[in-house]
């Protein structure tokens, strides 16, 4: 166990001390995507000194990230470093009591379980579960997957989104299947709803402004990843009855903080996920797959989920005008997008169904996809 | 006579109502207030709503912060002292 001196000021805190710190020094967090979220969380946790952190991201860094994503700079960006590598290069000199699991890989239903339950870590934390999975997404299918795979094996999750200068979080205690949880235990149960019970669909691809066309400003990626991160720190030190019942949201523009209370949606709704434990995400029903086309540099994202509802070729066309040539007719959508250097091109279909065209890389097309339609 | 409403509308779908942060409506009812802006703008409607005429699953309706299912969904009754918010899904990240 290293000294714990350096971790003084936090230990101070009612509900923490020196058992609180020994507990986040013995814990594993899975921190699914290190981008404007990720980099804030991962930096965060180094610190707070959570054992070990799995940080998987399967993108590099772009000057254009540098505004917001607190732990890269410009030579990770001159060098072509991936995310979760130069996340954990950064992590090496902040904390060396911090174990780093570096995987670049697109997180999807046949890797989230390994993720999660310690396939990729090395050592003394080989095989272990993770003991929390935080959201450092941008996109609602990853989420949902990360939601499913925390409600099958019992493991809490923490949800943050954020865009332009609104976000949201939320912490789920779930549901477990035998109801031994830690926060099971007691009269009242105190697992609480999982995000499929308050939002049950994504929204359909497109309906929503991503980061890459609306913008972002740094302060609102901050702090719903700080909220994130203290509910984070609540849940690795046990101080589960802490953890709040509410999903936080704010609208910095707007002036608005509300906490909107969702603690009933287990009980009303009729959750696929935590009430009838179908793992729809995990199991590859739902979300996309991709397929490389021979010889054509093209990668194809099919969308199994009908989502909520056709894409609007007309506004998504409006959005993208801004990063290049667009040409839409009623059965598709044809983008020309010059993406950190390198110019694609995106063709969508009616039913979802998408072609980038510039790479041989399903990573890479997912991305693409990710910043300019959504999910 | 019923009350007028304000009904804070979220950054994503404000260019579906001329880019208005909060829409004036009256209405007894949270279903009223939602016809009437469907009916208002419709491009609004078309995302809120799905071709059966429900409330897509990606959108909530909180009346002072409680989601109107676990009230009287779109039932649920109001005056101008209610606060009402239209919030979807944050995806990015």
């Amino acid at each position: 166990m290293p000294g714990l001196d350096r971790y003084h000021r936090q230990m101070l805190l009612p509900g923490f001390g020196e058992e609180g710190q020994k507990k986040l020094l013995g814990s594993s967090a899975l921190i699914v995507g290190c981008g404007a979220l990720g980099t804030v969380i991962a930096n965060m946790l180094a610190r707070a000194g959570v054992g070990h952190l799995i940080i998987v991201d399967r993108d590099f860094i772009e000057m254009t990230n540098l505004q917001r994503q607190v732990l890269f700079d410009e030579s990770d960006v001159a060098n072509a470093i991936p995310k979760a590598q130069a996340a954990k290069n950064k992590i090496a000199g902040i904390n060396s009591d911090v174990t780093v699991t570096a995987v670049v890989e697109d997180v999807n239903h046949t890797n989230m379980e390994k993720l999660a339950l310690g396939g990729y870590s090395q050592g003394q934390w080989a095989g272990k579960p993770v003991d929390v999975i935080v959201d450092g997404v941008d996109n609602f299918e990853t989420r949902y997957l990360a939601n499913d795979c925390a409600v099958k094996h019992g493991v809490p999750y923490v949800y943050g989104g954020a865009v332009g200068t609104v976000g949201a979080s939320y912490a789920v205690l779930p549901h477990t299947e035998k109801g031994d949880a830690a926060w099971e235990a007691g009269e009242a149960s105190g697992a609480t709803p999982c995000l499929r019970c308050i939002f049950e669909q994504a929204p359909p691809p497109g309906l929503n402004p991503t980061c890459d066309t609306a913008g972002v400003i740094g302060p609102a990626v901050s702090i719903v990843s700080n909220y994130q991160v203290a509910e984070t720190l609540k849940i690795l030190t046990g101080n589960l009855d802490r953890v709040s019942p509410t999903m936080l949201n704010l609208d910095l523009w707007g002036n608005t903080f509300r906490q909107f209370k969702v603690a009933k949606a287990y009980d009303v709704g009729d959750c696929r996920c935590c009430k009838h434990r179908e793992f729809e995400f995990l199991d590859g029903k739902f979300g996309s797959s991709t397929t490389t086309l021979c010889g054509r540099n093209a990668v194809q994202i099919t969308n199994k989920e009908a989502a909520g509802g056709k894409l609007d070729f007309t506004e998504i066309g409006q959005r993208l005008e801004a990063h290049g040539t667009v040409k839409v007719n009623k059965f598709m959508l044809r983008a020309d997008i010059t993406d950190n250097g390198e110019p694609y091109e995106l063709t969508l279909f009616t039913d979802g169904r998408a072609i980038v065209k510039g790479t041989k890389h399903a990573n890479v097309a997912k991305g693409v996809y990710a910043k300019y339609v959504g999910a | 006579m019923p009350d007028t409403i304000n009904v804070e509308i979220p950054a994503a779908l404000r260019p579906q109502v001329n880019d208005q942060e909060a829409v004036a409506v009256e209405g007894a009812t949270v279903g009223d207030l939602l016809n009437t802006m469907k009916a208002d703008y419709p491009e609004f409607g078309a995302k809120l709503f799905n071709d059966a005429g429900e409330l897509n699953r990606f959108v909530n309706i909180y009346v002072n912060d409680e989601d109107i299912r676990f009230l009287d969904n779109l039932d649920t009754a109001v005056t101008s002292a209610d606060q009402v918010a239209v919030v979807p899904a944050i995806a990015g990240g």
